[in-house]
Parts: structure tokens; C-alpha cells; sequence
């Protein structure tokens, strides 16, 4: 008893003292609040824009970049909020929710952008829109209007480890799906193994493989739209053939326990030489760097056939797309802030050596150096023509996670190809608008 | 409300009250009836409806909407959002029939250790307290955290233990088939819940009283005999108790699911309140989704009372 | 419990609950361990003593969770959600218990069962009632919540402790000419402290650890709690298990030291609020 009522005080003493601080903290809000309602107004224009992004790896860097613009920018402050993409729905839903909409936020385009349509700021008369990449453009493209500013390029397909293939004497990247298998062979030969596949990763499997084999497909456009009305189906598609047989090669010559996976042991493997493969983007690459700083990876186009000039394209672009809330009484400000982190020689600069991603404008140059071999390796594939636009946000939404089940479900040794096939219809049926 | 009032004015106690306070009015009286009650519950009734009440009817009324989570307005469905989920809507299902198996083998497991430990360690062990103490530190830990903490011991450390011991139990694929992933959440959700219902079962069992054990073991009754006869019947009433906590945690386990499996391999893991969360926010189908939770509600209100009323029917009075 | 018995039987059975308590002790292990280990280091021997201690991994992960920011935060919520929830919930199980019309049975069972009701499905609507009333981003809308969301709980632990004080000691405070205002601040509650400690313990375990809610609510930088933290940053750093564990047990270790000190209450307490309801 004794004690509980030592405890007991304690708690209460506590208590009154945060009470006291929590107080303090109020009314030094509520003062500062005040302050910037009424006296300095006049004095000088004090506006926040509220930035909320899901890229996480440049979080550091859009510091930097933000103190860079308060200094030329007196009156104008920039509050950044990065969270993880898997929260950012959610919390950018909550936010509409609470009437605490963003002034810029991310847009994964197409289905994307049409659900948040009520909130887009048409930003097609902005100076740095003939400028920017017309690949990265399309995804936030309405009739003729550009909705999105598109903040970077990323291409996937598949990442691979330039030593390795060098010492397994793998001079030509594999085109087919039978040099797929042929460069896996030399690979174990040399005792590496060819694939780290990280299929407990619903995002691996139902965007970055899946979305490689939808991009293929000739006039995508068209069976989506035969898709939704039940013109086309999965079975019925040539490209879709191949899905299982790739799936096959890399689980014969990939990890043990894929499904047990995900997406940073595969980082960890990778990066630590313990596979020569695997499914993924540029995005990848501050990651396994941290690993390994001296990794060489490259990317190459995954294979979808044994048709080689079929195979040329598959990299496909999808870019990081800001947008400006039309709703935001600070919007000019929020567009002047994206002119000026594309069109000025600091905002330039930063662009193109800070965020390590490969840049969606034409004027602004990226060093290998700075973006990686990977990012240097896509900006190729970009510059030659070979790339694809990425096809994941104009399927229905919540769809790849289905398809991922699907897939691991087959990989699983629990379906066949064709009731991989049906499971994909009946997904899509069910989530099709 | 007037029904209200007369109840009031029967109650017993009150009564007696009454008579003590003479110089007073009947009308002053009820009108101090209705302070009280306004004064003890008024505030958390108030909580209560801001916080919970409220946003429930609205959730009713979205879950008769096509709401996205994001446009203005919102479309009246009608009932189509309770169809769609029992006519086109299998995974709905599957994870109604995962939760459910996961609950029965959760907490029948934990309610099995949680005595066993607590009978263990109502003997009188010299370390006891400190045991106690180990066993219930798990809850310390948040739904999220533990399931990224087990997630790293089931990628990372079980490897590891393999390696050196070379026990097949730990060089399974853990998490990466339907077997490892259901029984790794089970193993996580006992790791914690049975230190919880342990301690509720050593206070249970220190209310058995001794002298009738004493007695029964004079009469010549095996340890097995006592514990079913006297000890088990004797505190039905923290079994009712326990089996509520557990069924109610269980049943709506959302983080160590989100965090641990993610409801994978290939959805086989994926938990009601999971579902219902991917529906709402992943599939942005807001009106579906808390149609979902809706149904939800009703089953596990539904399971809860069940539950209660068969358990309280066994409780034999002291 | 069952007489007296050879001595050896009794340390068969103390090292048997010993090895038990090990193997529930061994997750923490594994996590404290791992978090003073290199990244290769951890990677190629999970399970042995770290060779050398990187006490760097805390000095990083107390850098990029902005501990002391985090600390107060959470604990300011914490304090205030517990204070506000002791008060409402007592008050109200108090004149639930003493006083069964029809309608306080039927507000008994309205707020049981909200133990029952998945936060998910009033989230959003709560979140845009807060918007509303301009609760967003405020350690007030938080505590609100934390009330709503925790009165149900507490006054069911509350409740089932009241019933067991015999009735008499109120009725002759009655006759002694107390309001019945009195006899609640100045009978009951002192006789409550027991299962207001542990409430107060099991409360703050909740809110301490609790992610959902401040995540949607607190959703300005500064404003962050221990766990919204924790878990941006254990997702940023995934791949870097050295400085994420580092990360969790920074987490970690404040509700451990309150648990610690109020242990024996809290474990007399679960028990005592279960068993007599």
C-alpha cells in the first residue's frame, strides 16, 4: 500500500507538471497563430505551402531543397511531409477527410487521377511543360489537358549484377525467354544463383512482373477496354502466355523459399551477391547501394517471348507525378515552387544531382554518377526509344494485389497456368468499374 | 423517458434515501435524480457519441453508398453493397473462414497456456513473481512492433537458430506457406496473449478456496480429479472473462496481421478487419467496405453474446 | 496448494517454469542483441553476442526518431487520455452500477459493446468530424479519441471493481449527510486507487503503443508520437535491420520502465477487475 500511494504521487506530480507544459506548448501555438493572422499580414505575406510525398528515399533531399527556396523566397515556407507509400493513401484520405488537404501531393495517373479528378489543377499552360518527357506526361493527360507534374522517370524489368554476368561470360543481355534460361544455366555454372525472386512482395509480383508482360501487349489500350466489356480475356492473350513460362525459369533457377521473401531480404540478397536477377527498377538503387557500395548493376528488359525484337521494348517508364490541389489558396505559389525546381539553375541542379533519380525533363541532364548505374542504363533505353509506358494505375485499383495472389498461388505449386489465367479474369471482373 | 424516471423513483435504495432527506420536495428530488446522472455519465456519454457513435451511424450510412473515400458525393446504393459481398465477393468469405479458424486455435491455445502457466505458478515457486513477470512482459509490446519484431525472428533468427542446431522446425519456410504463415501468427498472438490471461487465472485460482481442496485431497482425489471437479467448475466466471478478451482481440486482430503476413501467402492470412481495411482504402471502395465492417459488427457482437451466455450458464456460485 | 513434497520435485518444477519464462524471454533477446550488431555482422550470425557493441545504431536511431520530440509527444497524450479516461469512466461506472434503471442497463451494454465495433469502419468518419471542429493536428483531438475510444474498457474494469464494495459504507455516509456527490470523491474513489493503477498501466500501454489513431490524426510534422515515428522510420530503414531494431527498442524501452514500476500493481489489478466482474 505503501508504495502504490508513493507511486500514486508520483503520477499526479507528473501530471501537474506536463499539464503545466502541455499549457505552455498551447498558448505559445495559439499566439504564434495569431500572429501570423493578423500582425505580420500586413507587414509581409507569410504563405506555407504543404508538400506531401510518398518518395521516402528523397525525404532528406527535398530538405535541402526546400531551405534552398526559403532562402530566395522570403515569405514563402514549405512544410514537407513524406510518408511510406503503403500509408500514403490511407493518410491522404484522411486528410481530405479532416479539410487538411496538401497544396502538392503524389498521383499514380490514368484510374489514379480520375478519382482524384475534384482536386487536380489543370497545370497545361506551365512553362516547364514542353520541356518535360511525353512518356512521363501521358498518365496525366485528359482530354488534351496535362494534370501532373512528372517529377522523375523509373523504368523496371530486370535488375542485374554486370559482374556476375561478366564472369559467367554473358557478353549479350538475353532477349528470349530461352537466353532467359540459357544465361540462368551459364550463371549456375559459375555457382551463382541466376534469380533472387522476393515473391512475399504483392508489389514485385502484381506491378513490376505483371505490368512488364501488360505493356507488351500491342494497343494496350484496347485490351483493357476488351477486358472491361469480356471482348478479350487473359487465356485468350499470346503475351500472357508467356507469364508462366517465365515464372517457371526463375523459380527453377531462383532462391529457395521465394514466398518466404520480401522485398529487403531480396534487397539484402542482391546487393550482397547472392543472386544475379531480379525483378525491379531504378528504384532500387540508393538501397543496394547502402548495402554495397560497390555493386554494378544494370537493367535490362524482361523477356516476355521467344520473339527477340518483341522483347527489345520492355522497359517501361513509369514517372513520380506531383500534382497541385485546385482547391489550395496557395496554388500559384505551390506552381511557382515546381516552375522554379525545374526551370532555375539551382532547382535544376538539385533535381538532377540531390534526388538521384532519373529526370523527366529534356533540359535537365543527369550524371551516371549521381543517378546510378541502373538510372544510367534506363535513361539509355529512354533516349533510344525502347521504352513502354507503365500500364498498373489504369487497371482497376486494389487489382495487383490480386493478381500478386494469383501468381503466388502458381508459384506455390497450387493452380496451373490456366487457373492462374481464370483467377486473373475473375479479379478483374469483380474489381472493374 | 418517463418510464425512466419511475424506475428511478423504485429503486430501493434511493427510496430509503429519500425518506432520510424530508425537508425536501419529490420535484427537487428527481430533478437531483437527473443532475447526477447527467453529472456521473454525462461525460462519457458525450465521448462515447463523439467518438464512436456518431462516426458508427455514418459508417451506416456510407456502407448504403458507393462511396470512393475521395469524391464529393457519395452515391445511395441502397442494400446492392451487402449483395455484392454475399453473392460476388468469395475472398469476403475466405477471410470470414480464416479469422474464424484462426480464432478457435488462437484462443482455446492461449486459454489452455495462459491457465496451464498461471496453475504453474500459483504453486509456490521461489522465482514466481519474477516468472510472472516474464511472461506477461510481451504485452508491453504494440500490435505493430510485434509483429515487425517476429518478423525479423522468422526471416532472420530462425535461419540462424537452424543453422546452428539444425532443427527442422526452424529451417521451415516460415511465413512463406499457408501452414508456416497461419501457424507463425498464432504462435506471435499466444506469445502475448497467454502471459495477459494467465494473470487473470492466478487471480481466479486464488480464489478457490483452499480448505476445500485440503478437503477433497483427505477424501483421496487425484490432482487430475481436483482440477476438474473443484478448480475448473470454480472459476468458470475468469473463464467467461477470458474467453471475451480473447475472442474480441482475436477476431478484430488487424496490426500484428498488417504487420506480420500482410495477409499473405496469396491471401490465405488475410484477416476480416484486413479485408475490410484493403477494401476501404486499398480498392478505394469506401461504401463496400464498411458494409464489410458492418456485417462484421453484427457476427462478432453475435459470437461475443454466444459465448457469454454459454460460459455464464456454467458458473456455479461459490 | 497441495501439501508438502520432496524438495527435488519442487526445483523439477521451478527449472521447468524457468525454461518457459527463457523461451518467452528469447524474442527480446534476439531483437536487443541484433540491435547492437554491424549489419554484416547481424546478417551472417543472428543468433550469437554481438563481437563488438555498435552503440552507434542507438546514437543514429535517437538522431532520426527525434526521441525527445517523440517522448513528449507521446507523452503528453498519454497523460491526458489517461487523466480524462480515470475520471469519466469511474463517474460513470459508479452511477452505472449503483443505480440499474432500464436506461443505465441499456447504456452498459451500448458501451460494451463498442469493444466490439473494428476501428476501421469509423475512422474516416471520425477523422472528418474532427476536420469539422478543427481537432485536426492537436494533441486535443487525440485525447478525445483516446477517451471515446477507451471509455468503454475502462468503465467495464471500473464497473466490475465497484460492485465489489459492499454498499453499506456508502449508506452510512448517506446518513452522515453526504451529497451523493460526496460520497462518490470522498467514499469511492479513494477506494478505487488499486484499479486506477491499473488502469492507468493498462491504458498507457494502449495509447503508448497505439499507431492507427495518431497516424490519421497527428499528421503534421512535430506532432509525431514514439510509434508513428517508429514505424516511418522501421519502413525507411527495412532494409537496414542494424539501425530498425535500434529503432524499436528506443521504443520500447519507456513503456518496459513503466511496467516495471508498477508491475505488481498492474498484474493485481488485471486480475482483480476480471475476476470479480
Amino acid at each position: 500500500m505503501k508504495r502504490s500511494f508513493i507511486i500514486s504521487c508520483v503520477l499526479v506530480l507528473m501530471c501537474y507538471l506536463l499539464a503545466a507544459c502541455g499549457a505552455n506548448s498551447n498558448s505559445g501555438a495559439n499566439t504564434g497563430a495569431d500572429a501570423a493572422g493578423n500582425g505580420e499580414s500586413n507587414a509581409q505575406k507569410e504563405v506555407t505551402i504543404k508538400l506531401f510525398q510518398q518518395k521516402v528515399e528523397i525525404a532528406e533531399q527535398l530538405k535541402v531543397v526546400k531551405a534552398e527556396y526559403e532562402k530566395t523566397h522570403p515569405g514563402v515556407k514549405i512544410e514537407i511531409e513524406s510518408v511510406l507509400s503503403s500509408q500514403y493513401g490511407t493518410k491522404l484520405k484522411a486528410k481530405l477527410a479532416a479539410n487538411e488537404m496538401p497544396d502538392i501531393f503524389n498521383n499514380g495517373g490514368y484510374s489514379d487521377m480520375d478519382v482524384w479528378a475534384d482536386h487536380l489543377e489543370d497545370l497545361t499552360d506551365q512553362p516547364w511543360v514542353s520541356d518535360a518527357v511525353d512518356s512521363a506526361k501521358a498518365p496525366m493527360m485528359k482530354d488534351g489537358k496535362l494534370y501532373g507534374f512528372p517529377l522523375s522517370l523509373e523504368g523496371s524489368g530486370l535488375v542485374y549484377n554486370k559482374e556476375m554476368f561478366a564472369k559467367a561470360g554473358i557478353t549479350e543481355l538475353p532477349k528470349t525467354l530461352s537466353e532467359l534460361e540459357e544465361a540462368s544455366t551459364k550463371l549456375k555454372a559459375q555457382g551463382f544463383t541466376p534469380f533472387v525472386n522476393d515473391y512475399a512482395s504483392v508489389w514485385d509480383l502484381g506491378i513490376t512482373i505483371f505490368d512488364s508482360f501488360m505493356a507488351k501487349v500491342p494497343d494496350t489500350d484496347k485490351f483493357i477496354a476488351d477486358l472491361n466489356s469480356g471482348a478479350a480475356t487473359f487465356a485468350g492473350n499470346d503475351v500472357f502466355k508467356g507469364l508462366p513460362k517465365y515464372l517457371d525459369i526463375a523459380m527453377k533457377y531462383g532462391n529457395a523459399n521465394p514466398l518466404t521473401t520480401d522485398y529487403n531480404t531480396s534487397m539484402t540478397m542482391f546487393a550482397t551477391g547472392q543472386g544475379a536477377m531480379i525483378p525491379a527498377g531504378n528504384w532500387i538503387q540508393p538501397l543496394i547501394d547502402k548495402i554495397n557500395p560497390n555493386i554494378q548493376a544494370g537493367l535490362m528488359p524482361m523477356p516476355v517471348s521467344d520473339d527477340a525484337d518483341f522483347n527489345k521494348n520492355a522497359v517501361f517508364t513509369s514517372p513520380t507525378i506531383w500534382v497541385v490541389n485546385k482547391n489550395s489558396p496557395v496554388k500559384e505559389q505551390a506552381k511557382e515552387f515546381l516552375n522554379w525546381l525545374v526551370t532555375s539553375d539551382i532547382g535544376k541542379q538539385n533535381v538532377a544531382k540531390e534526388f538521384k533519380l532519373v529526370p523527366a525533363f529534356k533540359s535537365i541532364k543527369a550524371d551516371p554518377a549521381d543517378v546510378g548505374s541502373i538510372g544510367d542504363d534506363l535513361t539509355k533505353f529512354s533516349e533510344e526509344g525502347n521504352s513502354l509506358p507503365m500500364q498498373a494505375s489504369k487497371m482497376p485499383e486494389g487489382l495487383y494485389t490480386e493478381i500478386a495472389q494469383s501468381m503466388q498461388k502458381y508459384v506455390a505449386g497450387k493452380s496451373t497456368p490456366d487457373q492462374m489465367l481464370a483467377e486473373f479474369q475473375a479479379s478483374w471482373n469483380k474489381l472493374k468499374k | 423517458m418517463d418510464n425512466n424516471r419511475a424506475s428511478i423513483n423504485m429503486h430501493p435504495v434511493l427510496e430509503r434515501s429519500s425518506k432520510l432527506e424530508r425537508g425536501s420536495t419529490v420535484k427537487r428530488w428527481i430533478s437531483s435524480q437527473w443532475m447526477q446522472q447527467a453529472f456521473f455519465i454525462g461525460p462519457a456519454i458525450l465521448f462515447y457519441s463523439i467518438v464512436i457513435a456518431i462516426p458508427f451511424f455514418f459508417g451506416i450510412y456510407y456502407s448504403m453508398t458507393s462511396w470512393d473515400g475521395v469524391s464529393g458525393n457519395a452515391v445511395w446504393v441502397g442494400l446492392n453493397n451487402f449483395s455484392t459481398i454475399f453473392l460476388k465477393d468469395p475472398e469476403f468469405g475466405q477471410s470470414f473462414w480464416f479469422t474464424t479458424r484462426f480464432t478457435l486455435t488462437a484462443v482455446i491455445l492461449n486459454n489452455v497456456i495462459g491457465f496451464a502457466l498461471a496453475y504453474l505458478l500459483s504453486l509456490p515457486l521461489k522465482s514466481r513473481s519474477a516468472i510472472r513477470t516474464i511472461f506477461f512482459l510481451p504485452n508491453v509490446l504494440g500490435g505493430l512492433v510485434l509483429g515487425f519484431i517476429w518478423q525479423f525472428i522468422l526471416v532472420q533468427g530462425f535461419p540462424g537458430i537452424g543453422k546452428l542446431t539444425n532443427l527442422s522446425f526452424f529451417n521451415l519456410p516460415w511465413l512463406g506457406t499457408e501452414a508456416t504463415a497461419y501457424w507463425a501468427l498464432i504462435i506471435v498472438s499466444v506469445w502475448q496473449g497467454a502471459g495477459y490471461l494467465m494473470v487473470i487465472y492466478i487471480a481466479g485460482l486464488a480464489n478457490v478456496p483452499k480448505d476445500l481442496i485440503e478437503a477433497s485431497v483427505i477424501d483421496g482425489a487425484g490432482k487430475w480429479q481436483i482440477l476438474k471437479n473443484i478448480i475448473i467448475p470454480l472459476i468458470m466466471p475468469t473463464v467467461t472473462v477470458c474467453l471475451f478478451i480473447s475472442i474480441s482481440w482475436t477476431f478484430k486482430m488487424f496490426d500484428l496481421n498488417y504487420s506480420l503476413t500482410s495477409g499473405g501467402p496469396y491471401g490465405s492470412t488475410e484477416s476480416v478487419a484486413m479485408n475490410i481495411y484493403n477494401e476501404a482504402f486499398g480498392n478505394n471502395r469506401y461504401g463496400l467496405g464498411t458494409a464489410k465492417a458492418l456485417i462484421f459488427f453484427v457476427a462478432v457482437t453475435f459470437i461475443t453474446l454466444i459465448q457469454v451466455k454459454l460460459t455464464k450458464s456454467r458458473e456455479v456460485e461459490m | 496448494m497441495f501439501g508438502r513434497s520432496y524438495s527435488f520435485k519442487w526445483f523439477g518444477i521451478e527449472l521447468l517454469a524457468f525454461l518457459l519464462a527463457l523461451v518467452f524471454l528469447s524474442p527480446f533477446y534476439f531483437v536487443i542483441v541484433n540491435s547492437f550488431k554491424s549489419f554484416a555482422e547481424l546478417l551472417t550470425d543472428t543468433a550469437g553476442l554481438p563481437g563488438v557493441l555498435h552503440a552507434e545504431n542507438y546514437v543514429n536511431a535517437w538522431k532520426a526518431l527525434n526521441y525527445p520530440q517523440a517522448f513528449k509527444n507521446t507523452l503528453i497524450i498519454t497523460i491526458f487520455s489517461n487523466l480524462g479516461l480515470i475520471i469519466i469512466s469511474s463517474m460513470a461506472a459508479y452511477r452505472l452500477v449503483r443505480n440499474k434503471s432500464r436506461m443505465n442497463r441499456i447504456l452498459f451494454s451500448m458501451f460494451m459493446l463498442a469493444m466490439v465495433i473494428p476501428f476501421q469502419s469509423i475512422m474516416i468518419p471520425m477523422v472528418k468530424m474532427f476536420g469539422w471542429v478543427n481537432l485536426m493536428n492537436t494533441f486535443t483531438g487525440v485525447v478525445i479519441a483516446y477517451m471515446g475510444m477507451g471509455v468503454s474498457f475502462t468503465l467495464f474494469l471500473y464497473s466490475s471493481f465497484i460492485i465489489a464494495i459492499p454498499k453499506e459504507i456508502e449508506e452510512s455516509a448517506v446518513v452522515d449527510g453526504c451529497t451523493p456527490y460526496g460520497t462518490f470523491f470522498r467514499i469511492i474513489v479513494p477506494l478505487l486507487k488499486p484499479m486506477t493503477v491499473t488502469v492507468l498501466v493498462l491504458n498507457s500501454l494502449w495509447i503508448w503503443n497505439d499507431f492507427l489513431l495518431p497516424m490519421l490524426v497527428l499528421q503534421k510534422p512535430g506532432l509525431q508520437t514514439i510509434q508513428t515515428a517508429t514505424s516511418s522510420l522501421f519502413g525507411q530503414y527495412m532494409t537496414q535491420w542494424d539501425l530498425a531494431l535500434a529503432v524499436l527498442v528506443m521504443g520500447m524501452i519507456p513503456v518496459m520502465i513503466l511496467f516495471f514500476m508498477a508491475q505488481r500493481h498492474v498484474i493485481q489489478g488485471i486480475a482483480d477487475g476480471a475476476v470479480k466482474g
